[in-house]
């Protein structure tokens, strides 16, 4: 057994803590996209929650254009499209839909961010509606295009609806969040 | 780790996006090619979350049983309150009850009473909804194994279900009183007339040869007579309703298309032979034909 020098000791240490440092840093950026994965999971489990099938995309939009917009680092866009492929998985949307709108919103939200994090928060809200809506809408119209018939509109109006009403608490969960995590990391 | 400039870390980074939607559109597509392969993923990993979701929902199910606990415990001193009242009702009842039990007691004594025989009975799954040569028939898994005969009387949870007619070791075939080759003889309870309930592989059985001065009444009971000896009286059988003037029907009790559980019980009615009448001269043979269940599936020279 080698003598543990004590320039090495300490060398050693010196890289533990940094690495206890990149994990806890790791751990920051995969928490909006470990948070999405529970709520899939605990959406997609057989609890009697009204509207549980509308109000699951809505949330995970919603997670998705928040994190997209105020810290890109936190859902990368691997880690979006791995999310929708799951939520495709455990629903029961054609294969790969709900990761294609999953990036398309991230790729709206990441792309207008700096326009965005400039503007009230009432207009943010408005222009995310939109985008809302539009990935309900699109959501419907590829459902109807794969089943080749046309579906009932009123469930995605629903999740439209929920989309965009769901966005505040999400919003003030989150950013009460991000301001927990820059007060960690400003000491 | 490769070095890479940052210019084309940069360049790499804007690539990864359009990069990962053109997978998604070839993911759809694969997925509807090959609908089998993305039904088996879907298998996967649901079999995955499967102890997960069971977690989640066993967790619902018991907060929702404390909820309804709390709920229950905030009217628990009125349930209380208003149980107790029942409980001071129901010892009054007792009271009389026990009273009446003993004078019925002491008159029986007075009277000499013949004390009827308790009927053994045996209780049944209903298995199968056919019935061979019966339209309205079902299969009882209780043979002569454990005790059933033929004869015996098929008895739903509130009311007259039919009749065993044939029996095997493990098995009993039970005609049920709608169909059409079943003939009872009943009694209208209010009136105590005689009367033919008769099937017609219809839910509600037809009255029949009720004499015209004690027509049945609409809504009257109908229970079974003893005249012919095949049953004991008084089983509830159901109500009397017209569905036309002039056409009374049985509204039995059982659920007769729903039948699950059946007890067969024998009343030993077939026992009970009626002594040497001296001068009395008998059209048919005494008991037998009596017990016989369907007189008219057969014809006149056959039975015996």
């Amino acid at each position: 057994m080698p003598d543990p020098h004590p320039p090495r000791w300490e060398h050693d240490t010196e890289t533990q803590l940094t690495s206890r440092q990149r994990l806890d840093r790791t751990a920051r950026h995969l928490l909006p996209s470990v948070f999405t994965a529970l709520v899939i999971i605990f959406f997609s489990a057989p609890v009697n929650i009204p509207g549980s099938a509308e109000l699951l995309p809505a949330i995970v939009i919603n997670t998705v254009f928040f994190w997209s917009v105020w810290r890109p680092s936190g859902m990368p866009s691997l880690a979006v499209f791995l999310l929708g492929l799951f939520m495709d998985l455990v629903g029961f949307t054609p294969l790969g839909v709900s990761a294609f709108i999953l990036l398309l919103v991230h790729g709206i939200g990441s792309y207008a961010r700096f326009g965005l994090m400039r503007m009230n928060f009432l207009v943010v809200w408005c222009l995310f509606g939109l985008v809302g809506a539009a990935a309900a809408a699109l959501q419907w119209a590829l459902a109807c295009l794969f089943r080749l018939h046309l579906l009932d509109p009123a469930p995605a109006f629903f999740e439209a609806l929920l989309c965009i009403g769901v966005y505040p608490l999400l919003s003030a969960t989150f950013s009460w969040f991000l301001h927990i995590l820059d007060e960690k990391d400003t000491p | 780790m490769v070095p890479v400039s940052i210019q084309v870390r940069q360049a790499l980074s804007k690539l990864v996006l359009p990069v990962l939607l053109l997978m998604s559109v070839g993911i759809i597509i694969a997925g509807q090619a090959d609908r089998p392969l993305a039904d088996k993923a879907r298998m996967r990993v649901a079999d995955v979350l499967a102890p997960l979701w069971s977690l989640l929902s066993r967790t619902q199910t018991d907060s929702e049983r404390l909820v309804h606990g709390l709920k229950e415990a905030r009217n628990l001193a009125e349930e209380n309150h208003r149980l107790s009242a029942e409980n001071a009702n129901l010892r009054r009842w007792y009271e009389v009850a026990v009273s009446l039990a003993r004078e019925n007691d002491t008159l029986k004594t007075e009277l000499h009473w013949v004390p009827e025989p308790t009927p053994a009975f045996v209780t049944g799954r209903v298995v199968a909804d056919s019935g061979g040569i019966y339209a309205r028939a079902v299969l009882l898994v209780a043979g002569t194994s454990s005790g059933v005969q033929t004869g015996n009387i098929a008895l739903a949870a509130n009311g007259l279900a039919g009749r065993v007619t044939e029996v095997g070791a493990h098995a009993a075939r039970i005609l049920l009183i709608n169909d059409i080759a079943s003939r009872l003889p009943v009694e209208l309870e209010s009136s105590h007339a005689a009367a033919i309930m008769a099937g017609d592989n219809s839910p509600l059985p037809r009255l029949l040869y009720y004499s015209q001065d004690t027509r049945p009444i609409e809504g009257e009971r109908v229970v079974t007579s003893d005249q012919a000896g095949a049953f004991p009286s008084g089983i509830p059988i159901g109500n009397v309703h017209y569905l036309h003037p002039g056409q009374p029907v049985v509204q039995p009790f059982a659920r007769l298309d729903r039948l699950t559980m059946l007890r067969v019980f024998d009343f030993g009615q077939s026992e009970i032979e009626p002594p040497e009448a001296p001068g009395h001269v008998p059209l048919t043979r005494p008991h037998r034909a009596l017990t016989l269940p369907f007189k008219t599936l057969l014809g006149p020279g056959q039975e015996g």
